[in-house]
This record gives structure tokens, sequence and C-alpha cells, in this order.
């Protein structure tokens, strides 16, 4: 199960997106919700963050830094590289899973989705995360 | 060309059926697909625009509401009532072209055109009309919805 409490960054340059995220985010109880406009915002917000952020929630198709690009830079960073990070986009075609697993993505969600996917997700990154640091 | 032309606007057609089921909540109903040149008479209040960039194909996708139809998607789609239009939700229509154009490209490309990732654009204005920049004719599909109607239009290039 994921932890509530966490502190969560949302990125998509689409504002409607950024709510449909927070609204269910909110639905399921968390309370610390960040947003950045692009990879590039996130970057920078990802960065200055302290404590540092416990989850990305990142789009992919992005105008300036994508959410592939971002994704590689925080898997790069000593500090954000352990960061659970799941990749929102419209794309759903085999390779481009494939070149967001080889990232480091921690999941992968195809929109449109619902509140049930969103969450379904959310458990299976922290499970990975967990099992990847050793916790 | 023609099969080419159909088998793309059937791809957009049902990408759009499941993009507002799926998104939104709702069921929309397309009418009979209508060719016709650049000059069309279609139009709308907000348009979302995307380029169809591909190996074998390129062309357009437009998808356009009125003010009204497009205020109760973004409502229902987002929770809340809008009764006017605000920069914050004129992206929807990004966003619904975003999906759609998404959704379609995966029966598309597994056929092997070869489609690549674009950014969609949105324009808003009263009753505008889009030009289609590509040489070929212009596949217009309206809909209807509980939320009202709107349409898409997919322009190919001749190849």
């Amino acid at each position: 199960m994921f932890n509530t409490k966490s502190k969560v960054l949302v990125v998509d340059d689409m504002s409607t997106m950024r709510k449909i995220i927070s609204k269910i985010l909110k639905e399921l109880e968390f309370t610390d919700i960040s947003e950045a406009v692009d990879g590039e915002d996130a970057w920078m917000k990802a960065l200055e963050a302290n404590p540092p952020f416990d989850l990305i929630i990142s789009d992919w198709n992005m105008p300036n830094c994508s959410g592939l690009d971002f994704l590689k830079r925080v898997r790069a960073h000593d500090k954000l590289k352990k960061t659970p990070f799941l990749l929102v986009t419209a794309e759903s075609e085999q390779q481009q899973v494939l070149e967001a697993v080889s990232s480091g993505v921690d999941q992968y969600i195809v929109k449109p989705f619902s509140k049930e996917s969103l969450k379904q997700k959310l458990e299976i990154a922290y499970k990975r995360v967990a099992k990847r640091i050793g916790a | 060309m023609k099969d080419v032309a159909s088998g793309f606007i059937q791809a957009f057609v049902d990408a759009t059926i499941y993009a507002f089921k799926a998104q939104v909540g709702v069921d929309v109903v397309p009418g009979k697909v209508i060719v016709c040149d650049q000059h069309n008479e279609y139009s709308g209040d907000i348009s979302g625009i995307i380029s169809i960039v591909g190996d074998k194909v390129n062309g357009s996708f437009v998808i356009s509401f009125t003010e009204e139809t497009f205020l109760k998607v973004m409502s229902k789609m987002l929770g809340e009532a809008f009764t006017s239009l605000t920069p914050d939700i004129l992206d929807g229509a990004s966003e619904m072209t975003n999906i759609i154009f998404g959704k379609s490209k995966v029966p598309l490309n597994e056929k092997g055109f070869g489609i690549k990732m674009a950014l969609p654009t949105v324009v808003s204005g009263k009753n505008h009309h889009l030009s289609s920049l590509c040489n070929g004719p212009v596949a217009v599909v309206k809909f209807e919805s509980d939320l009202g109607g709107f349409l898409i239009k997919i322009g190919l290039n001749r190849l």
C-alpha cells in the first residue's frame, strides 16, 4: 500500500490533466501535492525540494523537457534516483513502453485512465521501489 | 489512397468514441463520414489540432467544439461547473486531441505507418474556420452526445 503522506510532484504541460491527476490523488487522500508545467520546471522543483519528493507523476509528451528526459535526469542524480516515478502518456505502443522501462520508470499509465487504475499503478510502483531499495 | 484514408478515418473515429467514454464518461455517436475540399463550411469555437507525420502518410487531425458543448465536456471531465472559457480549461481541447491521437496511432502503427509523437495546439475564436494545410480532401465526422455535438476533421496529403 502506498503512503498518502507522500510528497507528490505532478508534471504536465496541460492544466486540465494536472487538475485531473491532482483531483484523483486528493480522492486517494494524498495531501501534499505540487505541480510543474514541464520537465524543466519539474527538474528545478525536484532539485529545490526539501524534503525531496516521495513520488513523481509525469506526463511524457511535453515541450522544453519531455517526461522521459526528466526521468533520465532523475535516475542519473544521486539524491533523486530512487524516487518512485510514474509516467503518464497517451502513447501505448510497445516501443515507447520499452523505452520508458529501460530508462528506469517504475510504472507507466496510458491516458485516459480511471482512479482505480492510477491507484493500482501507484501500489505497484511503491512495491517495486521498496524491493529495489531493500526496504 | 482511398483504402489508406478510410483506415485512417476509422482509427480516429474509434479513438474518439473510446476517449470520450473513458476520459469524460459520455457516449458519443458518430455520423457519416463527409469528404469535402479544403474550403468546407465546418467551423467551431474551440479546436484542438495535431500534425500527423509518419513514414507513409502525413496530414492533420482536428477536433472542433462549440463553446456550449466544450464547457459541458470540461465540466463533466473535471467535475466542476464551468460557465465561461478560461485559459485553464482551453487546453482541455489539446488534451482530448492528444488522447485521441495517441489511441489512433496504435492500430495505424501496427499497420506500419510509423506515425511519430506530436504536440497538439488549441485555436479558439467564435465560429472560426481552419483551412487544412494538406493537399488532399478532408474527411469530416460529426458526433452527437448528451453534452452536445462536435466534429473531427482528418486531412491527408496526396501521396
